[in-house]
């Protein structure tokens, strides 16, 4: 009872302090694309992808009601990372959607701009003069905005006289942008100001690096060895508060585990440090990392992972593949080891019961369209005459009785093709996610290996299939489910009977490995297709857009080879990243996940014919 | 023809100079650029200030080699030789220009090999003749790099026979010049489309397919001139042509109206 009363009041009482519109209010997702395109357009890097933000605590002095509603206040800012635009969840600040929209527009606009002061205050204004400068048509839409928000602003009299001056100040930044330099000091952050991106937003890590590289002699006390839990590694940190002095290791300040991963663990901040203490004398290197006011704790595990080695044998290991890092964009050679694998225990494997009707049928479809190229005769148009067909003519024309019928030609259409595929599929741990109540996403996978080797195998396309996945650098595991040279049968069907989800998606090392089988074969076209359930990752950085961009990199170079690459994928983000990597046309996103085994063959169809 | 009738083209580079080299030395030319970007007006420009005929084709899945070299047809008094345009090309010693030459099938470009290199020949297999090319005679290949089939590409023994030049987009300056050259759209409207281009052509390969050219462009800046509201013309040249998704369609036009206001 006394719970249900405070909700109530809860409700009520933010209901009257929050003077937002809900009834007006405009969700990202639903305009994330447009904002998207307008933050590219704009001059926004096309590898970001558009997320939303969390809430940031924001303290600035409040009203009497907004302080009985809450003991803190948070709001939506946006601002942009190494990764992403990041925007509010929804906006409903203002009484239309129209306004609510423009806003977004407004911070992707202001976000396209790059940085030009360290300073909030500075930056914002300058930001806004050139967003304005550069782009004519935003003038009406800031007025607008500007207004609206104006509006909104508290009175001026009915403020701390403390607050006074600034909240002048700040009136006067947004209407002539650039004409404040300075607030006068004061215990609180000025009132929220929407038109503006995020006050502190968290550092990412190249403007870490930027700061490090600002001042050496910082950095050098900040790697060390955090000698009293043992010997341990220390990795990237961060540049310690002046106050606090130099430490060895700050366990509240402990970041990451391992390596750096997105698990965020933040409601187990440092309440006890010892804990973090005794985890950390397991690992064998720490990173520890700046916070932003409250400290994370963020971890990520070595998954229990399948015993799927000791069943597979190692074919070959010791291909040394490059990696492409995009923060020194170079590219580093020998980084990453293959070890190629084929499972050990081969024996005549029928195709599945339930396959087995789909696959007559794709096998009859795609044997109807296997192109060979004939002679067509009696055409009304071609590259010979048709002998045949004239002597017929002319016979008829001698004889008298010419029926006007003038298909003489003959014509030699669809050529056979010369054609190369290499399918090349995700077995990561992801993979053992269950689609319905029978199947999980490797099943499907091998539904589809399986439908798509029966119609390969009847186009008479030579075709190779690989599986891949990966451990950091070393190994990554490349499972041979077929190869180029084998033919299809029992065996083949074995080895796919037998694939498992372990691991991780080093996809731009799968992907270089792919391309060097490939391009060894002789064919004039060559067909790379990736098969996949999510983005690259792995346990190292190779998180977000550092895979984005090694695999990126990958597949350019296999183009550059010549090679074709398509990528079908599962993922329903996909539509965030993969136009990116693989070009708006390079891929297809399989919306029904348990639709792709039919679906397969027939993109294949569709691609090559 | 007097200099009157050559087609307005404003160059980008050296690329009049190439050609003009190329034409004296009897190389063939290989002209790869974005659709739009005026590959094709470049080679009119170009036939036309040296005098010499244009034989265009525009090359497509179906283009066989009889269609370049000529074929047997059939009349009422019998069979009679009809020569292909490049068979014509090289007797009247003509510009010949394969417009999108990955387009054609493989066995197509084989043809041309013995006219690309220093025999410049073509040999016409149905008829037992051997022309050779007179020293009028030039080859021109265009293709758009940036749009192709999954399995479409051009032959690097038929690319090696070619010299080459890259068209681009021309840079803002001389895309404001062509612009004003080709239509009757007043400088500060422009210079408006062509940064509304630019922030366009930095949506290629993420959310359009193709960046929106010089063309479109012209397009849009005919519209304006001839009365169209400027966003009706943006939206009409220069986003509908670019996308069929409604959503970029918007987003495009949210950017239209950034720009231009």
């Amino acid at each position: 009872m006394e719970e249900r009363v405070g909700e109530i009041w809860h409700n009520f009482i933010t209901r009257m302090a929050d003077k937002n519109y809900p009834e007006a209010e405009v969700k990202l997702v639903d305009i994330k694309k447009t904002v998207g395109v307008f933050f590219r357009a704009l001059g926004g890097d096309g590898a970001l992808s558009v997320l939303q933000t969390d809430a940031s605590e924001y303290s600035s002095e409040r009203g009497l009601l907004r302080r009985i509603a809450r003991s803190t206040e948070k709001y939506e800012f946006a601002w942009l990372d190494e990764g992403a635009l990041r925007l509010p969840e929804v906006i409903d600040y203002f009484a239309t959607k129209t306004l609510n929209k423009e806003l977004y527009l407004w911070l992707a606009a202001l976000s396209s701009i790059p940085k030009q002061s360290a300073d909030w205050l500075l930056d914002n204004q300058q930001r806004t003069q050139l967003a304005l400068r550069a782009y004519p048509g935003l003038k009406a839409l800031y007025q607008r905005l500007l207004n609206a928000h104006l509006s909104q602003r508290p009175e001026i009299d009915k403020i701390s006289k403390a607050e006074r001056a600034a909240e002048v100040l700040i009136v006067a930044a947004l209407k002539n942008p650039g004409s404040v330099s300075e607030l006068p000091p004061s215990k609180y952050m000025p009132r929220l100001v929407l038109l503006w991106l995020h006050p502190s937003p968290p550092v990412s890590q190249t403007e870490v690096a930027k700061d490090l590289g600002d001042s050496d002699n910082q950095r050098s006390g900040q790697e060390k060895d955090a000698t009293d839990i043992g010997k341990k590694q220390a990795k990237r940190v961060e540049t310690p508060e002046v106050a606090r002095g130099l430490i060895t290791i700050r366990m509240e300040n402990l970041f990451t585990w391992g390596e750096f991963a997105n698990m965020d663990r933040s409601t187990d901040d440092d309440e006890d440090p010892d804990n973090a203490k005794d985890v950390a004398k397991d690992l064998d290197e720490l990173a520890i990392a700046r916070n932003q006011r409250a400290s994370k704790v963020q971890m990520k595990f070595d998954l229990d992972l399948p015993s799927e080695a000791m069943d597979d044998e190692i074919l070959a290991s010791g291909i040394l593949l490059p990696e492409w890092d995009w923060k020194t964009q170079t590219l580093i050679e020998n980084k990453c080891q293959v070890v190629s694998l084929v499972s050990s225990h081969e024996q005549d494997t029928q195709l599945p019961e339930h396959l087995k009707a789909t696959a007559k049928k794709l096998r009859n479809q795609f044997q109807a369209i296997t192109p060979a190229r004939t002679w067509h005769y009696a055409q009304n148009d071609g590259q010979e005459i048709d002998m045949d067909a004239y002597l017929k003519y002319k016979t008829d024309a001698l004889a008298g009785h010419s029926d006007g019928k003038v298909n003489l030609y003959k014509s030699l259409d669809s050529g056979a093709r010369d054609l190369s595929c290499l399918l090349l599929a995700d077995l990561s741990l992801s993979t053992d996610t269950w689609v319905n109540d029978d199947s999980r996403v490797i099943d499907v996978i091998q539904d589809s290996l399986y439908l798509f080797a029966e119609s390969l195998k009847a186009t008479g396309d030579r075709f190779g299939m690989y599986g891949f996945s990966s451990r950091k650098t070393n190994p990554i595991r490349i499972h041979t489910l077929k190869a180029f040279d084998e033919p299809y049968n029992g065996q083949i069907r074995s080895r796919i009977a037998d694939i498992k989800p372990g691991y991780y998606t080093r996809m731009g090392a799968g992907i270089r490995h792919a391309t060097s089988l490939l391009k060894n074969q002789v064919a004039m076209q060559q067909l790379l297709l990736v098969l996949t359930d999510g983005k690259p990752n792995d346990l190292d950085q190779y998180e977000g857009r550092y895979g984005i961009e090694d695999t990126k990199q990958a597949i350019l170079s296999a183009k550059a080879l010549g090679l074709k690459v398509f990528c079908v994928t599962i993922d329903e983000k996909a539509n965030d990243y993969l136009p990116n990597l693989f070009g708006a046309n390079g891929y297809s996103l399989v919306k029904k996940v348990t639709d792709l085994p039919k679906m397969l063959p027939m993109l294949y169809a569709r691609l090559t014919i | 023809m007097n200099s009157k009738n050559v087609p307005f083209y404003k160059p980008q580079g050296n690329e009049v100079e190439l050609f003009e080299h190329a034409y004296n030395n009897q190389l063939p030319l290989l002209i790869k650029g974005p659709t739009g970007c005026g590959k094709t007006r470049f080679i009119r420009h170009m036939a036309a200030k040296l005098d010499r005929e244009l034989y265009t084709v525009a090359c497509h899945d179906d283009l066989t080699a009889a269609d370049l070299v000529g074929r047997h047809l059939i009349n009422e008094q019998g069979t009679y030789w009809c020569d292909g345009p490049l068979t014509r090309a090289v007797r009247e010693g003509a510009i010949c220009y394969l417009d999108e030459v990955v387009e054609a099938r493989k066995d197509t470009t084989v043809v041309l090999h013995p006219l690309t290199d220093d025999r410049r020949i073509l040999p016409i297999e149905r008829t037992g003749e051997t022309l050779e090319a007179p020293d009028e005679f030039m080859l021109v290949v265009s293709y758009n790099p940036g749009y192709q089939n999954l399995l479409k590409g051009m032959k690097p023994s038929t690319r090696q026979r070619f010299t080459g030049v890259s068209f681009e987009f021309p840079d803002k300056q001389t895309e404001i010049y062509v612009l004003l050259a080709e239509t009757d759209v007043d400088k500060a409207t422009a210079e408006k489309l062509v940064s509304l281009a630019n922030a366009m052509r930095a949506l290629k390969d993420h959310d359009l397919e193709e960046a929106a050219s010089t063309r479109l462009l012209i397009y849009a800046a005919t519209l304006i001139a001839s009365g169209l509201p400027i966003q009706q013309a943006c939206k009409a040249a220069m986003v509908e042509p670019l996308t069929d998704d409604k959503e970029t369609i918007d987003a495009l036009m949210e950017v239209v109206n950034a720009l231009l206001g």
